[in-house]
């Protein structure tokens, strides 16, 4: 039972990582459809070039246009130039409402010849803009004919964010346009997009509503997103609810189920324990386990160390107050015996436990903040690149644990790193690592 | 640092100027900020500074643990909590009580050496506090 592995590209800087620690981890890279209007041709030769072998997933976003127009601006009101471009291909009804500072309602969709142009073009931008920018490449011309401009995994027809007070006015337009995707598509496969609140989660009726009207549409896939939602800190009820929502869309394994933005417990889920509820997860390097649908400033980067028993990244003060309690630094040997012992923590502690600090290792900067200057640490790049390598090469362990482990293994694991770590962390710092077993019971 | 506690800190500055410390201010420490770090020799004292709230102060004292060879307390309360210097004195912890209008900071309880801390972390600061300016 293999868990498809995706990651979901962020920026340039980061592309590298895609390959870490194989390029065999990953199934796929998703990738957001404005970084596609914004930059083909890069993106093209990152596909072409540093994952050629990988399936790649453009996430449409039309749901962008739904917010307060707030989000989709700079703080100086311009409109953001990635969706500027974005909202160019889509047309209308995007382009009236970005000009008209407006957001985009379900009313925008009364007239079916408005849903049909508008899906005919957000399929059309998918299908085409990364593959005819791959064909212009000077890549191209090293690579097989299917190489050189591969059609996405699947089409994504153009979905809706859905609240517990938005979930009747949107579905069915989303309805509509999944079935006006579904015509137009050729050999492609067509995937929908459930992006819903946690209410939603909470909410048995929405989850039945949703899934009853979509489970006969006859979609390959669903990617799924549950707007910020850390299942670190989620509840039972709300982790019940994604279980409950994505076995409906799931339909016994009919369907493919990705999280787009899923931790440990979505790659619990798609794998053995979770009796594949999901088909994959995809994550960020390093971001990405949760996100909000609303983008929200990014804040000051902390160097973060990802704990593989508590199957969390937590801040580097935090990873070393834990492991300083623990005696896990007192020797390189307990180190690798006790808390990791990938290639990246080889090489970082070199056999010298004191090189730990490597992982936290940050320089200060005077930033002007409000009306005065503040000192503030910045992680170093080597810093950056250490926490994030180690945290890929965790992160392919779990997804091989999740497929290949038995459940009563995995319950195990769970389990012992909540009675380790408990003394130090108190109960509120295990209590996800005691729930989730509960959950799939 | 609110502005009453800014004004305690510039008292403190003077005082510690006059003792023979090296004095930097706000210095980041692993994600998070020290208001004042004073060293003498081969020695760290934390310095955290609160107009009232020692409570708050006591809590961030416990993440400098893992570096600051001393950790001290400044407040700028009339009198000094009893219970802040029970509490201080129970984890080694220093008091400095700083009037803000008398401009004047004395030393209440004198903190002990911190054994909390992580060598390998200690020298890391030692070697980041050689590029943050210190007051003059």
């Amino acid at each position: 039972m293999s868990v498809s592995h995706w990651m979901t590209f962020g920026t340039f800087a980061e592309q590298r990582h895609f390959v870490y620690p194989t390029p065999r981890a990953y199934a796929g890279v998703v990738i957001n459809a404005n970084m596609v209007a914004y930059a083909p041709s890069g993106l093209a030769s990152f596909l072409l070039e540093k994952t050629p072998s990988f399936a790649y997933l453009i996430d449409p976003q039309t749901h962008a246009f739904q917010h307060e127009p707030r989000a989709i601006r700079t703080s100086s009101g311009e409109v953001r130039s990635s969706i500027l471009r974005l909202a160019e291909e889509y047309g209308e009804p995007i382009t009236s409402c970005v000009e008209g500072r407006r957001r985009l309602l379900p009313t925008d969709f009364a007239a079916r010849q408005r849903v049909e142009e508008f899906t005919a073009r957000c399929l059309s931008f998918q299908r085409w803009k990364l593959a005819t920018a791959m064909e212009s490449s000077s890549v191209r011309k090293y690579l097989d004919a299917e190489e050189a401009s591969p059609p996405p995994y699947a089409l994504v027809a153009p979905y809706f964010y859905m609240s517990e007070t938005t979930t009747e006015s949107w579905l069915p337009v989303w309805q509509e346009c999944a079935e006006v995707a579904l015509a137009h598509a050729d050999e492609t496969k067509v995937f929908g997009a459930v992006v819903v609140s946690q209410g939603v989660l909470l909410a048995r009726n929405l989850r039945e509503m949703i899934v009853d009207s979509l489970e006969h549409l006859g979609l390959a896939g669903f990617l799924l997103w549950v707007d910020d939602l850390s299942e670190q800190t989620a509840s039972r009820e709300a982790l019940l609810g994604l279980l409950h929502l994505a076995r409906g869309l799931r339909g016994e394994g009919t369907r493919e189920v990705i999280n787009l933005h899923g931790g440990y417990f979505s790659i619990l889920a798609a794998g053995v324990l979770g009796k594949s509820a999901m088909s994959g997860v995809a994550h960020g390097p390093e971001f990405g386990e949760s996100r909000p649908v609303v983008p929200v400033g990014g804040g000051i980067p902390i160097p973060r160390y990802y704990v593989p028993r508590l199957h969390a990244r937590v801040r580097y003060r935090e990873a070393l107050d834990l492991f300083r309690a623990k005696g896990w630094l007192n020797s390189a040997g307990t180190f690798h015996s006790e808390v990791c012992n990938c290639d990246e923590c080889q090489r970082t502690l070199s056999g010298d436990p004191a090189n730990f600090t490597l992982y936290g290792r940050a320089i200060s900067r005077e930033v002007r903040r409000n009306d005065r200057f503040a000192r503030l640490e910045f992680p170093t790049t080597e810093t950056k690149g250490r926490c994030l390598r180690h945290y890929l090469q965790r992160k392919a362990i779990e997804y091989a644990f999740a497929s290949s482990a038995s459940a009563v293994q995995q319950v195990e694991d769970l389990q012992v790193g909540a009675s380790t770590l408990e003394d130090v962390l108190g109960p509120e710092g295990v209590a996800h690592l005691k729930l989730w077993p509960r959950v799939f019971e | 640092m609110r502005t009453s506690e800014g004004r305690l800190v510039g008292g403190l500055v003077r005082f510690l100027l006059a003792s023979d410390y090296r004095v930097r201010l706000e210095v980041p420490n692993m994600g998070q900020s020290v208001d004042i770090v004073a060293t003498r020799g081969r020695w760290a004292t934390f310095i955290e500074v609160k107009a009232t709230d020692w409570k708050r102060a006591l809590r961030q004292c416990r993440s400098h643990e893992c570096v600051a060879d001393y950790v001290c307390v400044a407040i700028g309360t009339r009198s000094v909590s009893t219970a802040l210097l029970d509490a201080a004195r129970g984890r080694g912890y220093g008091v400095l009580h700083c009037l803000a209008e008398e401009e004047q900071c004395m030393w209440v309880v004198k903190p002990r050496l911190n054994k909390k801390k992580w060598p390998p972390q200690r020298k890391q600061l030692g070697k980041d506090l050689k590029a943050i300016s210190h007051e003059r």
